[in-house]
């Protein structure tokens, strides 16, 4: 096991500077309502996930799975300190290049027995090149935190002429205004927002090695698994346990996990392997495809326990894995958010799908390129016979518009 | 590398999409483990024993570690149970169950349990507690004796 001491204290400072301890958990329990307007593929767009601890996206290539979580990063961007607009959205990303419409983003999640509410809208008007900020605004329990229109914010703790005050068009409030203090709305819902996994591993891309710079915060590759793997045990060394125990039921010959300094400020992983023939250690990056997104998945329900409870989007978690392991990876997802946090899937593989129900599995649809993405619950079309086999020769019946 | 062969597993044979919808529903509640598997829908309770026979037989005679639960629709017949263990050999029997909705599962949502995952995860809270909510419903209570030697021999061992 990695030693902690030391590197555990080193890498919590990194994380929690100026002396500022670990701020607690933040209860996420599901998402309450996520809409997305003008957004590539969405038009209109609501996600029925309100009463779904796990629910799985299922659709043809190009019904808009993957955008949909594309959507999630935006708001996981903005929370982790995006704020150029130009960063985070182009003129592409309007549907069919409508720039005339707005594209707003809104979501309304349940944090520690609050309603937090957050919306914001993008335009581009005439003679722009670069989107800029139409409207924002957070709520806790229908309350503003603040509000904003174009440059003008309005922070609502205040109604003092200070709390009135201008940014930038070009850039997004929410990570720029100061947070009071660990309780304050604007820090739970941002952390949050941040803390988020929208995954979308590229295993061959993740090599296990690191900056010295660990972090709670996985990009969609999980190309800085490094980093993630010694920010969530350094975050809760107890972490470990969790992520041990999965590998050992998924890999029986499974060690342990090492971090060993390999240069100034870098690491990189090292797995152990041990049966009665012998032991070998291997770099995280000689593992195969499927073992890295074990491993990813190992920190994934670690997270959950240690940092969340989280919001995990993934993006087909069955890429990679046997057909032998797809049910198991899936079920001991869904089973880690049963009952707190949410977990979203997306998924075109059949013992995927069939580890889910018919409540909370979606189905995405269009029916061309110039139509936006429909959903509607699998429970709600009626399905010819079996699920797979209607999926197979493309029969579900959809109803349209 | 799943499950382990070394250990007892279980596997669950589903009539249908709507039995394995119970079973799931019944799994992600219970909380993961690798040693209990979903397989693929027999399309019929005459299949379920058809494919118990054809394929699981001659693995549970090389592994005694295998365990089965057959979920089959009684139809409306409880004395389908007694027709479907005939086609379970004796030496098998303590690691064979079979279960199902009297009916079928469709009609424990209009007697509204609420839908199949649902019923799955009560089911499952009634075998985490020694309770009988759900199983002790007029559709299921026909399963007693063979809930009873589930909650023996595979809840506390595989689950």
């Amino acid at each position: 096991m990695m030693k902690q001491s030391k590197l555990a204290l080193k890498v919590r400072k990194r994380i929690f500077p100026l002396n500022r301890f670990p701020q607690p958990c933040i209860i996420f329990n599901v998402i309450r309502r996520f809409y997305v307007h003008n957004f590539r593929c969405l038009e209109n767009f609501e996600l029925p996930v309100s009463d779904k601890p796990s629910a799985l996206l299922i659709g043809k290539n190009g019904s808009g799975k993957t955008t949909v979580g594309l959507a999630f990063e935006i708001l996981q961007r903005i929370a982790r300190g995006t704020n150029r607009v130009g960063d985070l959205l182009k003129l592409k990303d309007f549907a069919r290049g409508r720039s005339d419409v707005p594209m707003r983003f809104e979501i309304e999640a349940e944090l520690e027995g609050r309603i937090y509410g957050y919306n914001v809208a993008f335009e581009l008007p005439r003679n722009f090149k670069e989107l800029r900020v139409l409207e924002e605004k957070l709520t806790a329990d229908g309350t503003p935190v603040y509000s904003r229109r174009a440059a003008q914010v309005q922070l609502a703790r205040s109604q003092e002429k200070d709390g009135s005050f201008r940014i930038d068009w070009h850039l997004v409030a929410l990570p720029l205004i100061q947070e009071q203090s660990a309780k304050d709305p604007l820090s739970i819902f941002r952390r949050c927002l941040a803390n988020m996994l929208v995954l979308r591993p590229m295993p061959s891309l993740i090599s296990g090695a690191s900056e010295d710079d660990p972090t709670l915060h996985p990009n969609p590759q999980v190309t800085n698994f490094g980093e993630w793997f010694s920010g969530v045990l350094a975050s809760t060394p107890s972490a470990y346990t969790k992520i041990e125990g999965y590998l050992k039921q998924v890999l029986p010959d499974f060690k342990d996990i090492k971090n060993p300094v390999i240069g100034t400020d870098s690491r990189s992983l090292i797995v152990q392997f041990s049966s009665n023939q012998g032991s070998l250690a291997l770099p995280f990056e000689d593992l195969s495809d499927g073992e890295k997104c074990f491993v990813i998945s190992a920190v994934v329900l670690a997270a959950n326990d240690a940092c969340g409870p989280l919001l995990c989007f993934w993006d087909e978690p069955d890429n990679y894995l046997a057909l032998s392991e797809v049910g198991h990876f899936v079920l001991a997802l869904r089973s880690a958010f049963r009952s707190e946090g949410q977990f979203i899937a997306t998924s075109h593989n059949p013992e995927a799908i069939r580890s889910f129900t018919e409540e909370n599995t979606l189905v995405l649809y269009r029916r061309n390129h110039l139509e936006p993405t429909l959903v509607r619950p699998l429970s709600d079309l009626q399905v010819n016979g079996d699920l797979i086999n209607a999926l197979v020769r493309d029969g579900l019946e959809l109803p349209q518009p | 590398m799943a499950p382990n062969r070394e250990r007892p597993y279980l596997y669950v044979l589903p009539e249908d999409d709507a039995n394995r919808q119970l079973a799931i529903g019944f799994l992600v509640e219970y909380g993961t483990t690798r040693q209990a598997m979903m397989l693929a829908e027999a399309n019929g309770w005459h299949e379920v024993l058809k494919i118990f026979r054809d394929v699981h037989v001659k693995e549970m005679n090389t592994n005694a570690n295998q365990h089965m639960v057959l979920l089959i629709d009684f139809d409306g017949h409880a004395e389908r149970l007694q027709q479907a263990k005939t086609a379970v050999p004796g030496h098998l029997s303590e690691r064979v169950f079979i279960l199902g909705v009297l009916g079928e599962p469709e009609d424990l949502k209009k007697a509204g349990l609420g839908h199949f995952a649902e019923i799955g995860k009560a089911l499952a809270k009634d075998c985490r507690n020694g309770t009988n909510e759900t199983w002790g419903h007029d559709l299921l209570r026909h399963n007693a004796d063979e809930v009873d030697r589930l909650r023996e021999r595979i809840i506390p061992n595989l689950l």
